[in-house]
């Protein structure tokens, strides 16, 4: 009797020692490339920063774990996932139906979408004030688009009677805009920032259409990815990245890097 | 592999639609490059070193470097270059076709003036004495006596230069133009099986350099009916 009595105690002694000891510490991996420029990657300094670092850190702290992040290569990403190398994805990893059957995702804390790149002040009005395309307004003007990506989709689904040039790289987008050969380009608006708008040579131009989305061309967007026997947590990031949207925190992180938000505040399909 | 036959059929037609830019390009670029191959031929055979001079280094630079770097540097190069954008070459310019043309005619003038001046050397030095000796100006047996000899010389050969432009046309892909293999990259970006769309645009190419190679056959013995029984 004494000896139960004993080992009664020290049970209730440990196992309540356990109990409030790790909730404070709840400690998340989190699996990223590290090299993609602005969105994961290394300073100089080699410290790691970009958009998907500031989103993985602003979920922890909204769920009150701790983070550490591991470098792995793109291609061994959700092989990584699945063999628990770490508890999330937040690498830029795009939302699709192919990985969704490996993998769940959160809801997208940064979207796909289009947007028009031409002449400053040319006055093309290619949209209406409500977003929907002009297409009469396309008329004459000489449209460049890479071959066979969602944006050329876009076009032909919207404006099909557009005078295209298709590309083969997104440099040779922005070297024929710039030389006059043609008079707008579709592509994507970060790329375009980066590599165009925000040099020298870009200067002279700006977007002329508003972010156009269109989730059954372009994609939901980019999430969490997470392995699929883990609602509760997915739960969890899917209400930090809503407050993160609604708090401002995304688009604060996204104006690090660019002169506009690269997340949709109206995403309606949270849960999903 | 599972090759997809159906696939190479229905992909037949839409390449098609490329075929007319081919032979625009084809054509007009044979016809000016001729024009400047006999041009830079009677540079080259004029014995004045400052005629044959140039000729020589242009052949040298046309026919050392690549054709694609020659239409990359057409079309990618010039517009670097403000007071090109203002020139009057600059509407030509400004399109893909225009630049895939004039590189190609620049290149295969430089090959042809070579074969043609294969041809005139081929021509035997004894029918210029007997041109002399009937009492012909040089233009006269320049034209009547050299030149029909020296076209039936240069037939192969220039059937050889003029079959490569065909093929050559098709780098004009890479500068946005959709002739036959532009259209060919549209499609395999669009459908994933490059093995079949190729094939079918091989087909396409091998229908057409038959018909030429025909062609030139006609031409040849039509040249040549004085020569053989």
């Amino acid at each position: 009797m004494k000896k139960f009595f004993l080992l009664a105690t020290a049970i209730l002694v440990f196992g309540a020692g356990g109990l409030v000891q790790p909730a404070a510490a709840e400690k998340l991996r989190v699996g990223s490339e590290c090299t993609y420029f602005p969105f994961n990657y290394r300073t100089a300094d080699g410290v790691l920063t970009g958009y998907d670092i500031d989103v993985a850190r602003g979920i922890m702290e909204i769920i009150g774990a701790d983070v550490t992040f591991v470098c792995q290569k793109w291609d061994g990403m959700i092989p990584a996932l699945l063999a628990n190398k770490f508890d999330l994805v937040i690498a830029s990893m795009s939302i699709t139906d192919k990985r969704k059957q490996k993998i769940d995702f959160s809801i997208p804390y940064r979207i796909s979408v289009g947007r028009f790149v031409g002449k400053k002040d040319a006055n093309l009005n290619l949209f209406n004030k409500d977003g929907s395309p002009n297409p009469a307004n396309f008329k004459g003007l000489k449209l460049g688009l890479e071959r066979a990506t969602t944006y050329a989709n876009w076009v032909e689904t919207n404006v099909p009677n557009a005078n295209v040039m298709l590309y083969d790289t997104n440099e040779a987008l922005y070297l024929d805009l710039q030389n006059g050969r043609t008079d707008i380009i579709m592509t994507n608006p970060m790329k375009a920032f980066l590599k165009f708008l925000s040099k020298e040579k870009g200067k002279k131009f700006e977007f002329v259409s508003p972010a156009l989305d269109d989730p059954k061309l372009f994609g939901i967007g980019v999430g969490v990815g997470i392995a699929k026997d883990r609602e509760d947590l997915l739960k969890r990031i899917n209400n930090a990245l809503a407050e993160l949207i609604k708090n401002g925190s995304l688009e604060k992180y996204s104006l690090k890097y660019f002169p506009f938000a690269i997340h949709n505040e109206n995403w309606e399909g949270v849960g999903e | 592999m599972n090759l997809q036959i159906y696939l190479i059929l229905e992909s037949i037609p839409k390449m098609l639609t490329g075929l007319g830019v081919t032979l625009q390009l084809l054509f007009l670029s044979a016809v000016l490059g001729l024009s400047l191959g006999i041009f830079l031929l009677l540079m080259r055979i004029s014995g004045r070193w400052y005629l044959s001079l140039p000729a020589f280094i242009y052949i040298y630079f046309f026919r050392g470097t690549p054709i694609l770097v020659q239409i990359f540097v057409i079309y990618h190069g010039f517009p670097q270059f403000e007071f090109i954008r203002d020139s009057v070459f600059w509407p030509i310019l400004r399109e893909p076709f225009g630049c895939a043309t004039l590189a190609l005619t620049l290149n295969t003038g430089a090959y042809v003036s070579e074969i043609l001046r294969g041809g005139y050397l081929g021509v035997q030095r004894e029918l210029h004495e007997a041109g002399m000796a009937l009492g012909l100006s040089k233009l006269h047996r320049f034209v009547y006596v050299t030149t029909p000899i020296a076209v039936r010389i240069a037939i192969p050969a220039y059937s050889n230069d003029f079959i490569s432009l065909l093929k050559a046309t098709s780098l004009a892909s890479t500068i946005t133009l959709l002739d036959m293999t532009g259209a060919s990259r549209t499609i395999v970006a669009e459908t994933f099986a490059p093995y079949e769309i190729f094939i079918s645009a091989a087909i396409i190419y091998m229908v057409m350099t038959f018909f030429i190679q025909r062609g030139f056959g006609r031409f040849e013995k039509y040249m040549s009916r004085y020569v053989k029984p």
